[in-house]
């Protein structure tokens, strides 16, 4: 370890805590150049010292979360961004930056540092065509195997369509030899239709008798181009109601934040203080809605369908959902945040939506109860998901997994307290944490994170109820349209309902994004499966899935 | 057991009070907020052919046609493939578009779902809701004049 | 008591005698059986089962069709017969097709000897029991061949799991029977629900309270039912058709008429286990004021409506955890059973 600490909680120095000397210092001869992002600093080094640089930082200087591969292609190179990250300081942040050469886009992959960048570079080589090296499986991750082209990358013909073969994709018919070279093991393919998928999700298991000897999850079945889509619209409001249609949980507010955020801080534009609770109210209302569909959905895979505690999560979100709607206009897809505010205030009468709300916050303990009553203190319910689904916390931090897992194993890491945003700041609420690190653990974090998101809506009414009048102010002066610096790059997260929800915008002096990058938390936490499962059995891979709590709409774009 | 059999007690409590969270549907009809957003009305007594509705619409659902005047010739809207997030409304500057709260609208093929003007300006509210009295977005946000510069469109 | 009660019945209503006469009543006999299960199977399966998920889960469920949505059963009848009846390729055929008839024509067949009340009893041979629970093995039979038989890897996974399990509880399901057998020292059906008819367990405010076995044992009635639901294959031991885990186990490849065949073969093994228990441990049709076969229905629908309860509300077990419950826990359990039969029968000299 090296002897020099830098300072790690004091957001007080421009670089917001990151000893910039400390790093130099660190991987000095490896840095070509410096670039500075707006919210970290950035280190352009070589193509090939990117294990030794980021080895580096994650031993000596403690960066231990790789948050986000971004991959971008310029006029006259490929650049793959690292966003790099504490798990006990997320505001302490760094960007690596390695540019490769337009006809031999090959860097050096990152993955025997941090196991996160397993999928992160699939998808970069995938979507923009940067190659890395010592990757152990670079294959496509969002488009099939057979597709021809990197979608995103500057070459690619948009207007052409394209018609891909199944060539060595699974004919469901035909003799799968996959697994014949080991002997005993059956392979199997899980998904994508199936009835506990939770989405279109294909995951491919090598089975030996009933115990999962290797997972597989294959995604982009729903792969919606959601990237490109925002890269083709204006900031000021085409892109705003594309982040509802990541986690479609449904957490819009959480999602919208995570695109406000990014591009508030990209043109520096304020949110009013009034504008500020209205986002942490509704933040929280989605919150509560996504982790009753969690709930349900994860008992759902331990019971069958449609018994009695997956409807009563559902009619429990129902509530939920008439407020969001009361609120914003619509109960999934809300398009509430604008840049610079909200877009609605609270509807009037305020009087009887506040007592809606209370209402629902009073009938919530005694709902939970009877879910406690229901699930967590069933024998069996605990014989089926204690020690299931274990995935300790070094792993987990490895994998860059976030949210309500990492949570659940012992990570206590939550960007709503380690790098405000929004109202939560001045608010009295706790983060949930549990030791356990297997499926009941999960879910006892995510029962207990809806009460912590009830204490939070309460102190938001009584907030907005006492506002005075003249003071309400719910959107900032925003220009019609804006057009931030071209070159400005900045990348700012929020804590999802599943995990940190990031977003990445690199300007290019028009009023569309140049690139626009979506850190999913689903993607991350999803890649962990592997390790959570191996060993264990077929139902116990699917009570993990559901407790994972992946929703695909995040997890392909 | 004993959490077993309290997992079965909750349950038959739920089946014995008979209390029932369906809404009977088409005899009842269900409650929509005042906010919510369903499908548009359109208005060409007001409509000025600005079309800012059709800049803003994020997946270009609006077709506007005018002729060389600048008259307004054809409004075409894709009810089927918009997604109703009311940024047509929101930068109208005369309330010409709206979102109605009527979501009982059907088509047989996805081009019986493409409104134009008639069309549009024909379809009912909601049980008698004009959306507009309880929706009043701030407009003197997004007409604002940003720090300084002048901003020409 | 005659051979076959309700043949004999029959008989004397037509006045038809003979080899022929007797083969003719004998048709109509398990004829009207075969009706009234089906029947009340038809009402289980598409109206009261959705009507009781329904209440669980506070919803309102079919309620249109007909009057309080009876006409459900009918439309639904017609939904699943026209629909196309795909065989996959690769499927090993004559395994494939007998397989949902195995499942449905052994409970039908187990229902022959089940006394159900004014007369209604098909066969009475001295060893009707053993005849029923053989019957009732044989299901799983048919659920290992639609496993086996689809060339599919999750219904293989379904019927290995079936077999698994119906041989896991099978032995602890016989052992508890067998304690019944203790008591009556009889396996003749008619005669166990006579004997717990006719013995007074006690006599209390003047009421006569008949020695059901139920009431003698009911540590051996609660061994029976839980390992009931394993032989039928519901809550919490339905993991050989867990639908969130292998699609449908070892129904995922029917369609049309041998799903119909599938679905209704589940319900009518169900009603043979609330028979079942009800003849061993209920007293059968006996009951005061309302005629037998009424008691007898009441009793089966009781145990068809504890099984949708123990659906709706716990969590399936995994299948080692089942195992292990079925070989460790009942299997001891009942081998006690019969311990604490036999000294209660010793105390109580009944």
């Amino acid at each position: 370890m090296s002897t020099q600490k830098e300072e790690p909680e004091t957001p007080a120095t421009v670089d917001e805590g990151v000893d910039v000397d400390e790093i130099e210092s660190l991987i000095g001869d490896h840095v070509l150049e410096r670039e500075d992002h707006l919210n970290a600093p950035g280190f352009v080094i070589r193509a090939d010292a990117v294990q030794d640089v980021l080895g580096a930082l994650k031993d000596r200087a403690g960066y231990d979360h790789l948050s986000c591969v971004t991959a971008e292609e310029h006029e006259d190179r490929f650049e793959s961004i690292y966003h790099l990250r504490k798990y006990d300081d997320p505001t302490d942040e760094l960007s690596i930056i390695v540019p490769t050469s337009r006809d031999e886009p090959v860097s050096e992959s990152a993955e025997s540092v941090f196991r996160t960048a397993d999928w992160h570079e699939r998808e970069a080589y995938d979507l923009v065509g940067v190659q890395y090296d010592d990757h152990p499986n670079l294959e496509r991750i969002l488009l099939p195997d057979t597709w021809v082209g990197h979608p995103l990358g500057r070459d690619y013909n948009q207007e052409k369509p394209q018609i891909v073969t199944f060539d060595e994709n699974r004919n469901p018919l035909e003799e799968d030899h996959r697994g014949d070279g080991e002997g005993d093991t059956m392979f199997l393919n899980i998904g994508p239709h199936h009835p506990a998928t939770h989405g279109v999700l294909h995951v491919e298991t090598v089975l030996d008798g009933e115990q999962v000897a290797d997972v597989n999850p294959d995604i982009g079945y729903l792969h919606r181009c959601e990237e490109q889509m925002a890269q083709n619209g204006t900031y000021r409001h085409q892109i705003m109601p594309y982040p509802d249609r990541w986690d479609y949980g449904p957490g819009g507010v959480l999602n919208e934040w995570a695109y406000a955020r990014a591009a508030e801080d990209l043109a520096d534009i304020e949110v009013p203080e009034y504008a500020q609770v209205l986002r942490t109210f509704s933040a929280e209302l989605c919150r509560i809605a996504c982790h009753m569909l969690a709930l349900g959905t994860f008992c759902l895979d331990i019971y069958g369908d449609f018994t009695a505690i997956f409807m009563y999560a559902m009619r429990d979100r129902e509530v939920v959902q008439n407020l969001i709607e009361d609120l914003t206009g619509q109960r999934m897809m809300l398009n509430y945040l604008r840049l610079g505010g909200v877009v609605w205030d609270v509807p009037e009468p305020r009087e009887e939506y506040f007592e809606n709300v209370r209402d629902f916050l009073d009938e919530l303990p005694e709902r939970l109860d009877e879910y406690h009553d229901l699930i967590t203190s069933n024998e069996i319910f605990q014989a089926r998901t204690v020690d299931t689904g274990y995935i300790d916390p070094e792993t987990a931090k490895d994998y860059g997994v976030t949210g309500p897992v990492a949570r659940g194993s012992g990570v206590d890491y939550d960007v709503r307290r380690d790098d405000p945003y929004g109202y939560y700041e001045e608010l009295d609420w706790d983060v949930v944490t549990d030791d356990g690190g297997d499926n009941y653990s999960r879910l006892l974090v995510r029962m207990r994170e809806v009460e912590q998101s009830a204490r939070i809506i309460e102190q938001c009414v009584d907030l907005l109820e006492d506002w005075p009048e003249d003071e309400r102010n719910i959107q900032a002066n925003v220009p019609r349209t804006l057009k931030p610096e071209a070159g400005k790059e900045v990348y700012k997260t929020v804590e999802g309902a599943k995990g940190e929800l990031g977003v990445y915008i690199r300007a290019d002096g028009t009023d569309k994004p140049g690139r626009f990058k979506i850190r999913s938390p689903c993607f991350s936490n999803l890649s962990a499966l592997k390790e959570m499962s191996t060993g264990e059995y077929i139902p116990d891979l699917v009570a993990t899935l559901g407790s994972l709590d992946v929703i695909l709409g995040e997890v392909d774009r | 057991m004993i959490g077993v059999l309290k997992s079965m007690a909750t349950t038959m409590k739920h089946a014995l009070d008979g209390n029932t969270f369906t809404v009977e549907y088409p005899e009842e009809t269900p409650e929509v907020s005042a906010r919510f957003r369903g499908i548009h009305k359109f208005s060409q007594e007001r409509c000025i052919w600005c079309r800012q509705c059709e800049n803003v619409c994020p997946n270009d659902t609006i077709q506007i046609v005018t002729d060389k005047q600048r008259n307004g010739e054809q409004y075409n809207l894709h009810v089927g493939q918009c997604i109703y997030c009311r940024l047509c409304e929101e930068v109208c500057p005369v309330d010409a578009i709206l979102l109605t709260e009527n979501f009982e609208f059907t088509g047989d093929t996805k081009h019986d779902l493409v409104f134009n003007k008639e069309q549009l300006k024909n379809v009912p509210w909601y049980k008698d809701i004009d959306p507009l009295a309880s929706r009043e977005p701030d407009r003197g946000a997004w007409i604002g004049e940003g720090e300084g510069e002048v901003d020409y469109q | 008591m005659t051979e076959t009660p309700l043949p004999d019945t029959i008989a004397d209503l037509l006045g038809v005698g003979g080899f022929f006469g007797e083969a003719l009543s004998m048709l109509l006999a398990a004829a009207l059986v075969g009706t009234i299960m089906l029947t009340m199977t038809a009402f289980a399966g598409p109206w009261a089962k959705r009507k009781l998920t329904a209440s669980f889960t506070d919803r309102i469920s079919v309620n249109r069709i007909g009057p309080w949505g009876l006409g459900t059963i009918i439309v639904d009848a017609v939904r699943l017969l026209s629909k196309e009846l795909i065989i996959p390729e690769g499927a090993d055929r004559p395994a494939y097709d007998f397989a949902p008839i195995v499942l449905a024509g052994s409970a039908l067949f187990a229902f022959a000897v089940i006394p159900m009340g004014n007369g209604i009893q098909l066969a009475d041979p001295e060893v009707g029991l053993v005849f029923v629970f053989a019957m009732a093995s044989i299901a799983s039979l048919g659920l290992l061949m639609g496993g086996y038989a689809s060339n599919n890897k999750f219904s293989l996974l379904g019927g290995l799991r079936a077999v698994a399990q119906n041989i896991a509880y099978e032995i602890p399901l016989v052992l508890t029977a067998a304690s019944v057998v203790l008591f009556t020292g009889t396996l003749q059906m008619s005669e166990i629900v006579a004997i717990q008819q006719s013995t007074t367990l006690a006599t209390i405010a003047g009421i006569r309270i008949p020695a059901w076995f139920a009431f003698v044992n009911p540590f051996a009635f609660v061994l029976f039912v839980v390992a009931n639901l394993a032989e039928v294959g519901r809550n919490p031991f339905d993991t050989p058709e867990a639908p969130t885990e292998i699609v449908a186990g070892y129904q995922t490849e029917y369609s049309s008429a041998y799903f119909v065949l599938f679905y209704l073969g589940e319900f009518v093994h169900i009603f043979l286990g609330g028979a079942i228990i009800a003849t061993l441990f209920l007293g059968g049709p006996a009951g005061p004021f309302l005629p037998g076969f009424v008691w007898f229905t009441i009793k089966i629908w009781a145990v068809y409506i504890f099984t949708q309860w123990c659906r709706s509300a716990i969590p399936r077990v995994r299948i080692d955890q089942l195992i292990g419950i079925g070989w460790k826990g009942m299997l001891v359990l009942s081998f006690a059973n019969l311990v604490l039969t036999a000294a209660i029968l010793g105390v109580t000299g009944l």
